[in-house]
């Protein structure tokens, strides 16, 4: 997975849009490579020197591509991120919200016979710092360096980040695998990534209430990881949710709190805090 | 969205699903008896409340819509009441359809005895659901597991309907509890939970009765002295979780998303001045995809427009940065480098 993040010609989908053509301004200030963009009926345009395409066929004609980045609005993501698996682009990274899990479920199955790897959607992509940046997180706030951060959730990713930046901590990969509920790779992946990169000294794992990921992570941790892992789960003090019907009960929301996600992962050999603040202290203390 | 029964019911009547013959009741309504009445509220745990009345006799109609109407269930007061025909149960079973986050799939889940007490069981029986072409085995597998082996044709065909009504309605869940077994040997649907998912309302004309937003903004403790917003629900539970550690006491969560702009600051100023021991404002914002910004030209506007805010403790990062800083500073307020920072800050300002 190290050479699909390092993939070096990287496109944008939906590059003209607001989002699309701001953020490939930014990817392009911080470095990365991108060599073409697609967005239906828009062929022959130009975004920040950028040429568009209708679409990725039309690219890889002339061009190979490592990478897509999606910026494409939620009622035709679906299409963009088939249109990816079926060109077989290597690495997709979605960043759209708001994708209907039925969509996500339909994807889900043609991407697992598929050559393709999938990061999202809703998520904030990756950043190597001095390399590429492949979606929106902020890059002035990152520092090279040799710890890895993997995030459910998009800005407090950015927030460990900037924290780890602050105090000097450096950072080889920042990852944030997107919040929604059917989703691509998820911690396993990035945390194998991470063990197997000689290059990250510590992890950083950042949870949230919710769903079991975190505890499949924590078994993953104590059985593959031989690395030091720093985790904090946001949520101690959240409400309860208003629960509706007993399917919440059932499927186990009470394992799925901070504090229980907490103790699994001490429990695992992660060094855990309450706080991000406690967290980058940890970090650097260690 | 979470449906309020009736409508869940509603949809399941159009797959073919049988619900029991029923009519929406406001004061004042004539019905013969026996029926069940049932508060329409958006949340479970409703028969334990007392929001489900059997009426046995006429004359007790009427007290009891009364009684329903001005019964809060977890916070709810509900607007519409539910009659039922009181069916003749011989036994109850669990049954749902919903989105299974490590499956990455749809899942079937039963349960031989259903009802209210259901979530005490551990031995939930659960088929994942991949295909449509499944459901003729699941459901002669259900009946088997039920130990209906006369209502298997009656189950397959139940599962088909489920299963078509939750693809077609872009349902995240639908559970039907209890699943009843009536003396007369059919199966209706006894009640029905219903989420649809609001990311897909682009494609559907959904006209459901409003139900409170999704948990965006959650009062944690109405006598706290802290508001907190923040933008993206980790770092919004992040921001409460470093409030907390830092001795402030925050009163709520909010999570502005990614659209903070004035109209959404306005609204959550309005709430926020509302708890009577509030005397700071946390705002932390980490900008990807907002524009720092436009948070703070929010930040301004909605200031200007409410006058009794408490001090508020800002920090802002991330993309346009200085755009900001440049706003914020030319109409006086401050901006902190980091939450920790600001956290102090709004420590020193807190009197018991």
């Amino acid at each position: 997975m190290n050479n699909l993040f390092e993939g070096k010609n990287v496109i944008v989908q939906g590059i003209t849009g607001a989002h699309g053509s701001f953020q490939t301004k930014a990817m392009l200030a911080a470095g990365t490579n991108i060599i073409a963009g697609t967005t239906p009926g828009k062929a022959g345009q130009e975004v920040e020197g950028i040429k568009v395409y209708d679409t990725i066929k039309d690219i890889q004609a002339t061009h190979q591509v490592d990478i897509s980045v999606i910026f494409v609005p939620a009622p035709y993501a679906k299409g963009a991120i088939l249109e990816a698996i079926t060109t077989d682009i290597p690495l997709i990274v979605c960043i759209t919200e708001g994708i209907p899990v039925h969509d996500m479920l339909a994807i889900n199955k043609i991407l697992k016979t598929s050559s393709s790897t999938l990061l999202g959607p809703n998520s904030p992509g990756v950043l190597i710092p001095g390399g590429n940046k492949l979606g929106i997180i902020p890059a002035d706030m990152s520092l090279k360096g040799n710890a890895a951060i993997v995030s459910r959730s998009g800005t407090l990713t950015y927030e460990t980040m900037a924290g780890l930046t602050n105090k000097g901590v450096g950072q080889k990969y920042v990852i944030g695998i997107g919040g929604d509920v059917i989703h691509g790779i998820g911690y396993k992946e990035c945390l194998q990534l991470f063990q197997d990169d000689p290059d990250v000294d510590r992890i950083l794992l950042i949870g949230e209430i919710g769903g079991q990921d975190e505890i499949e992570a924590a078994e993953f941790i104590e059985e593959h990881v031989t690395k030091p892992v720093f985790a904090y789960i946001a949520g101690h003090h959240a409400p309860e949710g208003v629960q509706l019907g007993h399917a919440g009960a059932i499927l186990g929301s009470d394992k799925e709190s901070a504090d229980n996600k907490t103790k699994i992962l001490a429990a695992a050999g992660a060094k855990t805090a309450n706080s991000i603040t406690e967290l980058i202290t940890l970090v650097v203390a260690n | 969205m979470k449906l309020l029964e009736y409508e869940a019911k509603n949809i399941l009547a159009k797959y073919g699903i049988p619900i029991p013959t029923s009519l929406l009741v406001k004061k004042g309504d004539i019905l013969p008896a026996p029926l069940v009445l049932k508060s329409q509220v958006p949340t479970g745990g409703r028969g334990k409340a007392g929001g489900i009345i059997l009426v046995q006799k006429d004359e007790e109609l009427k007290p009891a819509i009364d009684k329903l109407l001005n019964l809060e269930i977890k916070g709810f007061i509900p607007s519409t009441l539910l009659a039922e025909e009181k069916l003749s149960i011989k036994k109850e079973f669990y049954l749902s359809l919903l989105v299974d986050r490590q499956l990455a799939s749809i899942k079937l889940v039963a349960h031989i005895n259903g009802g209210i007490e259901v979530e005490d069981n551990h031995d939930f029986k659960s088929w994942p659901i991949e295909d449509k072409s499944q459901l003729e085995t699941t459901g002669q597998e259900l009946a088997d597991y039920y130990q209906l082996p006369d209502q298997t044709f009656a189950l397959q065909d139940l599962l088909e309907n489920l299963y078509e009504c939750f693809i077609k309605n872009d349902a995240t869940l639908i559970e039907i509890n209890p699943l009843i077994l009536t003396e007369e040997n059919t199966l209706v649907s006894g009640d029905c939970k219903m989420t649809l998912d609001d990311a897909a309302a682009f494609r559907h004309e959904w006209s459901f009765e409003e139900q409170p937003a999704e948990a965006n903004f959650v009062t944690i403790d109405p006598n706290g002295n802290t508001a907190t917003i923040a933008n993206g629900a980790g770092l919004a539970m992040a921001t409460v979780d470093a409030a907390f550690e830092a001795g402030l006491k925050p009163a709520n969560f909010l999570d502005i998303g990614g659209g903070a702009n004035e109209e959404t600051l306005l609204k959550a100023f309005e709430r926020i001045v509302e708890y009577k021991n509030l005397q700071v404002i946390i705002i932390n914002i980490f900008a990807g995809i907002t524009r720092s910004d436009e948070v703070a030209r929010a930040i301004v506007a909605a200031k200007q427009k409410i006058t009794n805010l408490p001090p508020l403790f800002i920090r802002l990062a991330g993309t346009n940065y200085e755009a900001a800083e440049k706003i914020l500073t030319e109409n006086n307020i401050a901006i902190l480098p980091d939450l920790e920072s600001a956290l102090k800050a709004a420590k020193e300002v807190i009197h018991e």
